[in-house]
């Protein structure tokens, strides 16, 4: 009975005197942890938040969130339109089949505007308060390099769709940041030996004047002298320009043999209408580093001139893609682009190999998603493309198959307004400058994010 | 020596010639932006922000009358298209802009209550028109790019010693020539030019004059935002049609009117001559700069004359 009494009342006692114990406690801890604070400069008991992040979501199933951080407006905002298609039909295969882990995947998105500015913002936003696990789009490079940036400071996985400038994996790479699109120096080993062979050697660059551009250019440049050809003017095209009337002048009075642009978005969908009223579609030849699905589609064929770089097209002769075309067109049924193209295709492969990989880790911890994915090999059957792809582990892009295109002058249909003149094996376009450029950080240094 | 120097100047003349016949003719199309954002602010005081997305919406209205789709009345449109591109362009280049006016009118009715408060409310409004004009843009039409067809006789291009000349470019510079040259005569040779220029230089004294300042401000701005539309459909073949072009637009036009002094036409075009010739030659001997130009210039002559080239002296300036 004693015992018993002697019980009860040690547990009265625990009772009534652990709120006071830990208040007392709570607020000793807090005075240390300020003097604390105040001596070293950090604050010692605000653990990372990342380990907050894992207890809050470990013991339930929430839906995993994927910031979608794709241009709405702006110059790239037909190809942001375009990707969020790719990777929301990525998504919705995968939560018909359950979600991943369990989890349904819930994706939110918010418009980059094509402004660097805006894509730090909406990065930091879809991290900081809706909770992303991960961040999947960007056309605009400089964008890219914004969003990437944050992600890097907190550890989440970026996973750059589109933006196909080789600073996105050279200079400017990030341990968390996945690059999917060729880049400029993959088209340009593409297309430059040919092209001098067949038009001459006295080329000009036309460069719209951002990061893209600039190194776009820079590895076409490279290449066009290493060949023995010559690049007479490099004309700068500032970012929204829509008057080319005094660049297709000087053209014009330069003669060159071969045209060299590596101009985007809205700013080239000026400059073909332009060239095609001066019919210099025809007087002059016209590299197209890479021709962007959304830039051409509502053109019409007589503006699509030259020759340029594509990542797929949609009447590869491969098994899968009429199932891949059919599949986009009973989702998006009455879009304006009624096939899908390169940037769709990259949207769409990127979000479902990152899913992939979280499914086969068994947990959205990032550094095991990014170990997952580096050095990830994907068949050339997977991606519908002809030749088998892989996720440079120095780099973090993706190696993939290059087709060379022009227009379409015997379309099979309305819609096929490209001609595939050839495909060239990702180790033939290698860019072999980017490893040496690319300092990636260490697992060490990248902080561990897991939500 | 003093031969060969004479030679290259002739050389340097000859490769100028081109640019700077070229910074005329892209002069003249930025002064057609300009004009009806220079009519609303020269006569009512109020920023249209939504002049682009008016622009835009004009585009758009020309696609409509040149290749219209009327999927519900598939007779309709294939007897309509059975008529020449011509006559379906001219028919764009008169009732878009009347389309788009009657629209501006309607905004202007819902700009009235701003009228005698603080001018942000109506920045406000009109920015929130230009925010729903290019969504509802992107709703009818979509967001893809879209283009105008053209007239054979005013497509394709021309040769002129070695160089190419873009007909349409050619066509497009005549027609802002035109529209300035009737604007003008609107303005300064009709009473009704007289009346809108009384209502911007002392609107009180118009209406003690028993005239009806609300029903002219309506036309005005209806007759601006038309400028607009006017001011889309000849820039469609040149810049392309999207929902967004109207940001394009309007910064221009903005710029322009202050160069040129706020209500002042002349001003408008002479500053749109000068913002198109500095783009025009820095676009061919420093590209780079190109875009960049039109603010370098604009901050060149505000520094020394704010109230821009053609502005009336305020009273409070001594």
């Amino acid at each position: 009975m004693s015992d018993t009494t002697q019980s009860d009342k040690s547990e009265d006692e625990k009772l009534s005197t652990s709120p006071s114990t830990s208040r007392r406690t709570l607020l000793k801890g807090t005075a240390l942890a300020a003097v604390g604070a105040a001596l070293t400069g950090v604050a010692p008991f605000m653990g990372p938040w990342k380990h907050n992040r894992i207890w809050a979501q470990a013991s339930q199933k929430k839906p995993l969130v994927i910031g979608l951080t794709m241009d709405a407006s702006g110059q790239y905002a037909a190809s942001g339109g375009e990707e969020r298609l790719g990777a929301m039909m990525a998504i919705k295969e995968f939560n018909d089949k359950g979600g991943v882990l369990g989890r349904r995947i819930e994706a939110i998105h918010m418009d980059t505007e094509t402004t660097p500015a805006t894509g730090s913002r909406v990065a930091e936003r879809m991290i900081a308060r809706n909770e992303a696990a991960f961040l999947i789009g960007a056309v605009h490079s400089g964008v890219a390099n914004a969003i990437s940036q944050v992600a890097q400071k907190y550890g989440t996985i970026f996973l750059n769709t589109n933006s196909s400038s080789p600073t996105e994996a050279g200079k400017d790479c990030h341990r968390v940041k996945f690059v999917w699109d060729g880049n400029g120096t993959n088209f340009a080993h593409a297309i430059v030996k040919n092209a001098i062979r067949a038009n001459g050697k006295n080329w000009v660059l036309m460069t719209n004047d951002y990061v893209w551009g600039h190194s776009t250019s820079k590895a076409t440049r490279a290449l066009v002298e290493a060949n023995g050809g010559k690049i007479v003017e490099e004309l700068l095209v500032p970012q929204n320009t829509r008057d080319f009337s005094s660049y297709l002048l000087k053209l014009q009075q330069l003669k060159p043999n071969a045209v060299a642009t590596a101009i985007g978005g809205d700013d080239i969908k000026s400059l073909r209408q332009q060239v095609v009223q001066l019919k210099m579609n025809n007087s002059t030849a016209w590299i197209n580093n890479q021709q962007d699905w959304p830039d051409v589609y509502g053109l019409g064929p007589e503006s699509i001139f030259g020759v340029f770089g594509t990542t797929w097209y949609y009447r590869l002769d491969l098994p899968g893609v009429k199932e891949f075309v059919a599949a986009y067109q009973k989702q998006y049924p009455g879009m304006a682009i009624r096939v899908p193209g390169n940037v769709y295709h990259n949207g769409y492969m990127a979000t479902r190999e990152l899913l992939r990989c979280v499914e086969e880790t068994g947990s959205t911890n990032n550094i095991a998603v990014i170990k997952k994915l580096e050095g990830r090999k994907m068949s050339a059957r997977d991606r519908l493309q002809h030749f088998d792809a892989w996720m440079d582990p120095a780099t973090h892009h993706c190696q993939q198959t290059i087709y060379m295109a022009s227009y379409n002058d015997k379309p099979a249909e309305k819609d096929d307004i490209f001609k595939i003149l050839s495909q060239v094996e990702p180790k033939d376009v290698a860019d072999k400058d980017a490893a040496g450029a690319c300092k990636l950080e260490s697992y060490e240094a990248t902080p561990v994010y897991e939500v | 020596m003093p031969r060969r120097l004479l030679f290259s100047s002739m050389d340097f003349f000859a490769n100028l010639l081109p640019h700077l016949v070229n910074g005329v003719s892209l002069g003249l199309l930025f002064a057609l932006i300009a004009l009806g954002f220079m009519l609303i602010v020269g006569v009512m005081e109020t920023i249209n922000l939504a002049h682009g997305s008016l622009f835009a919406l004009g585009m758009y209205f020309a696609l409509f009358f040149v290749a219209p789709k009327l999927g519900w009345f598939p007779e309709l449109q294939s007897a309509y298209m059975a008529l020449p591109v011509a006559t379906r362009y001219g028919i764009a280049l008169f009732l878009a802009p009347l389309f788009v006016g009657l629209f501006g009118m309607l905004l202007e009715l819902c700009l009235r209550r701003t009228y005698g408060r603080d001018p942000l409310y109506g920045l406000l409004l009109t920015f929130g028109a230009a925010l729903v004009i290019e969504e509802v843009i992107r709703l009818v039409w979509g967001s893809n790019e879209k283009q105008l067809p053209l007239p054979e006789a005013i497509s394709g291009a021309f040769m002129l010693g070695d160089l190419i000349y873009s007909k349409y470019r050619l066509f497009a510079s005549a027609f802002a020539v035109l529209m300035i040259g009737v604007l003008w005569c609107f303005l300064e040779r009709t009473p009704y030019g007289a009346i809108i220029k009384a209502g911007a230089h002392d609107s009180e004294m118009v209406r003690a004059l028993g005239l009806n300042l609300s029903r002219l401000r309506l036309y005005v701005f209806g007759l601006g935002v038309a400028l607009a539309a006017i001011a889309g459909v000849v820039m469609a073949p040149i810049w392309g049609i999207r929902p967004h072009v109207g940001v394009d637009a309007v910064v221009p036009a903005f710029l322009i009117i202050v160069l040129g002094g706020v209500g002042s036409l002349w001003g408008a075009v002479v500053a749109g001559l000068m913002v198109g010739m500095v783009v025009g030659l820095t676009g061919a001997y420093a590209s780079e700069w190109s875009l960049m130009s039109m603010y370098l210039l604009f901050i060149a002559v505000v520094t020394f004359r704010s109230r821009g080239l053609f502005g009336k002296k305020s009273v409070l300036e001594v």
